[in-house]
């Protein structure tokens, strides 16, 4: 019976640590320019470099585990390097990317790192299908998911990212595509720095601190993305700070406690998006007079809008709460629609006001307003709101087949009653 | 008589002293703390700052370059005190007597690349490791073109 449990207790605690005999560093030293390195499954400890042309691909099972705070693979000075299907970890950095031209990063697994991926002054960069895990502590104590320095024509596509710092971070990066990625828990979803010609399209951002960060870029897409559940006390769906020339399109931006936030910012088009059940939907301050928002839908939020006192642009947008009629049956109501609300910009400059948001004094306050505003005529205005959400003509449809089969249904039961009272 | 009002005066005197306010620098609370600035959380603590305004508030800053920014907005006559991270000790110091270097490959939360020290020795400590930069004191920081440097 001894002997039955040392056995188990063996194989208990030795299955953790059990290394396997392939030599990963020796045969990443022999392959030649262009070779395919198959690391088999196993368990290999080591801080590994690559500095030539090719690629490492493991198999189900294979895990490359960093030594001491060094990371466990370095990819530095070369060209045209692949890795794929490995799962990586250690308590510094997974991969750490210098100077590369030509890199892709496919099927890798990282748990409890500190930083995913780590790249610096490099080009024409993939990464693709890669799982992030970081480890269980506040943000200051972690680093990012996947990170980007200095580097141009990146392609950032498909990754799942919780628990870290930044889910994706961009820093002085030239030519950038974020897409299908999905980042939780995390400070930022995506943060963009000194970026340019920057385009984030169908990511999922739930449960961060702020789920895009974008500061000091310029030529920014943000498209199609959904952001929801940022209602922290510093939490926003987006917040754009010294942002030049940015498109927010068909996103759909619920339940944040403010959905989209511009500071310092100008052309900025809010278009075609959903804000839905946000405390404040849009804010802005400090921007331009070219800053529009337009058809975008606003519904459930407790404010539509607030700003200082430059304010931006509304237009042609559907409110929820507008109280106007069309006579004019254009689907356009006759009367503006006023955001301006006395409550909203106190809002702005205290933001620990927003625990009274729903309290029966601001509610009242809010009534009077929309009474009081009716006078306002350009800041925060919407001089065309739409009534209905969408305008869907719908053309008169006949499904051939189901018509048929309706009619021989009722010819059926016709002629059943018909034979039952003859009979 | 004389004696009567000479203990006056130093009373006063001695009062008017107690009475002057010190302005301590806080804790950063990670959870809440925001840059008064550019909104970013402080995450990293060793280039954080704050200004102790005389009315007892407290801003907090990412960066010496947001706190920077705060200065030429608002003006200095309502600051009670300046701190600012030193960054080889992480402890905090006058804004006003600090050292600072600039090296535009200097990693700071908003790429500045300036950092603090509390005195000139250490500054020169750092560049032997991080690197050359350039000496500034806080009267320099006023024209600094605040951004990233190619």
């Amino acid at each position: 019976m001894k002997k039955i449990g040392l056995a188990l207790l063996f194989f208990l605690f030795m299955s953790q640590t059990v290394y396997a005999d392939f030599d990963v560093q020796e045969a990443i030293n022999v392959a030649k320019a262009g070779e395919i390195v198959h690391i088999p499954a196993g368990r290999y400890r080591g801080n590994f470099i690559v500095t030539k042309p090719i690629t490492l691909q493991g198999e189900e099972g294979t895990e490359l585990i960093g030594e001491s705070d060094k990371p466990a693979l370095r990819i530095e000075n070369t060209t045209n390097v692949s890795v794929e299907n490995i799962t990586l970890s250690g308590k510094s950095k997974a991969i750490v990317v210098s100077n590369v031209d030509g890199l892709e990063l496919r099927k890798l697994q990282m748990k409890d790192v500190h930083t995913g991926v780590h790249i610096q002054r490099s080009k024409n960069v993939r990464i693709q299908e890669i799982n992030v895990t970081g480890i269980e502590d506040h943000y200051s104590q972690k680093g990012n998911g996947l990170a980007v320095f200095k580097s141009e024509d990146i392609t950032i596509e498909g990754n799942t990212i919780e628990q870290v710092q930044d889910g994706i971070y961009v820093e002085e990066v030239k030519r950038i595509v974020v897409q299908r990625n999905k980042v939780t828990s995390s400070r930022y979803g995506t943060h963009f720095m000194y970026t340019s010609d920057a385009k984030a399209l169908f990511n999922t951002y739930v449960h961060n601190v702020t789920g895009l960060m974008i500061m000091m870029t310029t030529d920014i897409l943000l498209e199609n993305n959904t952001i929801a559940n940022h209602f922290d006390f510093n939490g926003y769906g987006m917040l754009l700070y010294d942002v030049t020339q940015a498109k927010i399109k068909h996103n759909t931006i619920k339940n944040n406690r403010t959905g989209v936030a511009m500071q310092k910012s100008s052309t900025i088009q809010i278009e075609t998006n959903d804000f839905q059940m946000n405390q404040t939907a849009l804010e802005g301050t400090k921007v331009s007079n070219d800053t529009l928002a337009s058809s975008n839908n606003f519904t459930g939020n407790i404010l539509t809008a607030r700003s200082d006192q430059q304010g931006f642009q509304l237009k042609n947008n559907f409110y929820d709460d507008y109280s106007g009629i069309d006579l004019k049956d254009n689907g356009i109501g006759d009367i503006p629609y006023v955001a301006v609300s006395s409550f909203g910009q106190w809002m702005v400059r205290q933001p620990v006001y927003q625990y009274f948001v729903a309290s029966p004094s601001v509610l009242l306050l809010t009534s009077l307003d929309q009474q009081i505003n009716r006078t306002e005529k350009n800041m925060l205005v919407d001089h065309t709101p739409k009534l209905v959400m969408k305008h869907v003509q719908e053309k008169n449809k006949m499904n051939v087949v189901q018509m048929l089969v309706g009619l021989f249904l009722a010819l059926s039961s016709l002629w059943l009653w018909k034979r039952g009272i003859t009979e | 008589m004389k004696k009567w009002l000479m203990s006056i005066f130093l009373c006063c005197g001695v009062l008017v002293g107690c009475s002057e306010k010190t302005y301590e620098p806080r804790e950063i609370v990670s959870e809440t703390d925001v840059c008064k600035i550019c909104n970013m959380s402080i995450v990293h603590n060793a280039y954080a700052g704050q200004i102790a305004l005389k009315n007892g508030d407290y801003e907090i800053f990412d960066d010496i370059g947001c706190l920077m920014e705060y200065m030429k907005a608002n003006g200095e006559d309502e600051v009670g005190a300046a701190y600012i991270k030193d960054a080889a000790k992480n402890e905090w110091i006058d804004v006003f007597n600090a050292v600072y270097v600039y090296n535009k490959d200097y990693w700071t939360p908003m790429n500045y690349g300036v950092v603090a020290f509390n005195s000139k020795e250490a500054a020169q400590e750092w560049m032997t490791t991080e690197g050359e930069g350039r000496l500034l004191a806080y009267k320099d920081l006023h024209d600094f073109k605040w951004g990233i440097h190619k």
